[in-house]
């Protein structure tokens, strides 16, 4: 068994530096002809040594220091000290803590960190040039088109141009950020790269946009729609961050996945605040979903007119309820 | 020619050139004669915001017994139906000496008020049954624009057609601030009281017979004027919409062909109807729309109205428009808003339910909206839209707009509007 001397930050947090004891004596002190050498301005040039008493036990004594030999027990300054494993004490400002040999260690924390920039060049479809390329054409292909179908003037196609080139503008701004924080990060600036994960996330939206207005038009005020629709909105923006991260910095899967769900998390969640808000007051403008689809009217699940009796009861109810809920705070 | 017969017509002309003056002469000597009789008679009514004393609102009344009531419209003292803690109301006399007064009755429907004041006038009128024709002359009095007592001729042109309750066309200038003034013969008869005018000389009365019963009503010796005005509001529109919805398209529903489709149109006789139809070249499709609404309604607060009823079918149909591009168009005008405005005061927030339906003739897609009175009792809003599914280039928007409406008529004329209108 040998004793460990470490020689710690002013705040005893952070180590930096480890001595066997096992030539003695051995001296300590800031001066360059020490045995350890202590860079603190509180330290004596020769502050003090470590020796072998007669009895074969270590012991710290003092060299008549300015600020000498303070142990962390409270008992107050020292002149000697028996070093044993758990021993600490300030010279000058420095700590220093004595272990014994076979102190435990933790076992060592496995390397997740994927050096990412090269490995994503390597893996996966979106790396290919080509996909890139056709994600990058066809988002504002699908934005154009959406504009357009949704469109009934003269000026439809001239407005899906229009938002076509809008998108294409906000994305490269977008796409420019993420490349620029990867430059600085992992000194790559994969400007593409990020187009085609904004551009993913475009498509994506569009069609759950689409999806959801036939949903709404076959499936009128189902209320599975609104947690679907939170459970979409945080899917899309979690894997859209987590992409970006992904090509901008070296943090893990793990941590790439937990910032992404916060961060959208965070903003459903304002979102959800903001819808809450809003249905709480009061407006006279009334909201309802009167989405109506091209769909083959002998397929169409429809109720007969004496269910929707059923529905004007459901409403008495909830404007029932308004009008004594504000009675109450009158 | 002889030179004598040709006089003959200028000779004519003069005549009556000079008689038509000497008629306008005597009629300007009625009318200052009328004023002077009974000017006496008409008061002014402000309204005053109890604390501060400011005045708010200024009409016109007149004394209709020697005990001090005065007959208004409602809607110059609504405001204390209101807000009694917030509003008191006080007549200007002739003389110019103001005096407190209590509102005693109302009616909400037909904008009347009675109020009392403790004053025994000189003069009052008395309202009695009155024989008036057509082209009739009348004077109105009251106090326009806060401007003085003042008296301006017009004539008697009948009762308005579609009116659910009779109301007086008269043609004169009525403006703000004679509301509640009398219209009287150059005998001193009451006819009516001034309500409202859509300018140009075209202004309404409400029949002196209205006023005439609910002065009867308070001067009935067990009358006791209500502890709640509002609830009293209240009562009067449940009787009222009862009258005026409980027989809507029930049957024999009078229908119009508006494209393809067949539709209900003059739901009753108290009910206009308009078509449109619109064809503009730079658009991409064709409208054509047909609408029917009530000429009447109530004011209960400057802010809210009510029992106004409206029946709107609008045809779209395109051949320029792909389906999924014609289906945007008609989501929008499914979406499109049309319903009546409201303050948080009055009404609570809309609530909308959807469903896909299907009656005897063709799919449909049904948007109920709903909203409540908040003072008044159980009384509602409701919008019904339909959309008619089934065709690719061509649709019908059908709105029904109920304003004022117990649930039970909500109920009862949504689904008769849904089913036993032949669609298509």
């Amino acid at each position: 068994m040998a004793l460990i001397l470490e020689v710690l930050d002013a705040r005893g947090e952070a180590v930096r530096e480890r001595v066997r004891l096992e030539n003695l004596p051995l001296t300590l002190g800031r001066g360059y002809d020490n045995d350890l050498i202590v860079d603190d301005p509180y330290v004596d040039a020769r502050h003090a040594r470590i020796v072998l008493d007669d009895t074969g036990s270590t012991v710290l004594e003092d060299l008549g220091s300015v600020n000498g030999l303070d142990p962390s027990d409270g008992r107050g300054r020292v002149t000697r000290l028996a070093l044993k494993p758990g021993t600490e004490l300030r010279i000058g400002r420095t700590i220093v803590r004595i272990r014994d040999s076979d102190q435990p260690v933790p076992a060592a924390l496995q390397d997740l960190a994927e050096r990412v920039a090269p490995a994503a060049e390597t893996q996966g479809w979106l790396n290919a040039l080509w996909a890139r390329i056709a994600i990058t054409v066809a988002a504002p292909f699908a934005t154009a088109s959406y504009v357009w179908l949704a469109s009934y003037e003269r000026s439809g196609a001239s407005d899906g141009f229009a938002a076509a080139m809008g998108g294409a503008v906000l994305t490269a701004i977008w796409s420019g950020i993420w490349a620029a924080t990867g430059r600085i990060i992992v000194h790559r600036f994969l400007f593409l790269a990020h187009i085609a994960v904004v551009s993913c996330a475009l498509l994506a939206s569009i069609l759950y946009a689409a999806a959801a207005k036939w949903m709404e038009f076959l499936f009128p005020d189902n209320l599975v729609f609104a947690p679907i629709a939170m459970l979409a909105g945080l899917a899309l923006i979690t894997a859209t961050i987590v992409g970006h991260l992904r090509l901008a910095t070296t943090m893990t899967r793990q941590r790439r996945w937990r910032a992404g769900l916060l961060t959208s998390a965070v903003l459903v969640l304002i979102a959800s605040a903001a819808v809450l808000v809003e249905s709480d007051t009061f407006s006279d403008v009334p909201e309802f979903s009167g989405q109506l689809e091209p769909f083959p009217a002998q397929w169409l699940p429809a109720g007969d007119t004496q269910e929707f009796g059923s529905v004007a009861l459901d409403l008495k109810e909830q404007v029932d309820q308004l009008a004594s809920d504000s009675l109450r705070t009158r | 020619m002889p030179t004598t017969l040709r006089l003959i017509p200028l000779l004519v002309l003069g005549a009556s050139l000079t008689a038509g003056a000497a008629a306008a002469q005597e009629r300007e000597g009625l009318t200052s004669t009328v004023f002077d009789r009974y000017s006496q008679r008409i008061i002014k009514i402000q309204v005053l915001e109890s604390r501060s004393g400011t005045r708010t609102g200024v009409g016109s009344g007149f004394f209709v017994s020697d005990s001090g009531h005065i007959v208004t419209n409602y809607h110059v003292v609504s405001e204390l139906v209101h807000h009694p803690d917030r509003y008191r109301a006080e007549m200007v006399d002739s003389t110019g000496a103001g005096q407190k007064v209590a509102l005693l009755a109302i009616d909400v429907v037909h904008d009347l008020a009675v109020l009392g004041a403790a004053v025994q006038p000189h003069r009052h009128f008395v309202l009695d049954p009155v024989q008036v024709t057509h082209g009739d002359r009348l004077y109105s009095l009251g106090h326009p624009h806060d401007l003085g007592l003042s008296i301006v001729e017009g004539t008697y042109n009948g009762l308005l057609q579609h009116t659910l309750y009779p109301k007086i066309h008269f043609t004169g200038s009525i403006n703000p601030g004679m509301s509640g003034g009398p219209a009287i013969t150059a005998g001193g008869q009451v006819v009516g009281i001034n309500v409202s005018t859509s300018g140009d000389q075209v202004s309404f009365l409400v029949p002196v017979e209205r006023a005439a019963a609910l002065v009867k009503q308070v001067r009935s010796a067990d009358y006791r004027p209500p502890a709640n005005l509002l609830d009293e509001v209240a009562a009067q529109l449940r009787e009222y919409q009862d009258v005026y919805l409980a027989d809507l398209f029930a049957n024999d529903v009078n229908t119009v062909e508006i494209g393809p489709y067949r539709v209900a149109t003059q739901p009753a006789p108290f009910f206009r109807c308009w078509g449109n139809a619109s064809q503009r070249t730079e658009r991409l499709y064709q409208t054509a729309e047909h609408s029917c609404s009530t000429d009447d309604y109530v004011f209960i607060a400057d802010d809210q109205q009510s029992g106004v009823i409206e029946v709107t079918h609008e045809f779209v149909t395109t051949t320029s428009l792909s389906a999924p591009r014609f289906f945007a168009l008609y989501t929008a005008l499914l979406e499109r808003d049309n319903t009546p405005r409201g303050t948080e005061e009055h009404v609570t927030s809309w609530r909308c339910g959807t469903r896909n339906l299907r009656n005897a003739s063709a799919p449909l897609r049904a948007v109920l909206c709903l909203r409540r009175y908040r003072k008044l009792g159980e009384l509602y809003d409701a919008v019904l839209k339909v959309a008619v599914l089934g065709q690719r280039d061509s649709g019908l928007v059908s709105t029904l707009s109920l304003s004022g409406a117990s649930f039970e008529n909500v109920g009862r004329l949504t689904n008769r509007y849904l089913e036993h209108i032949a669609w298509r």
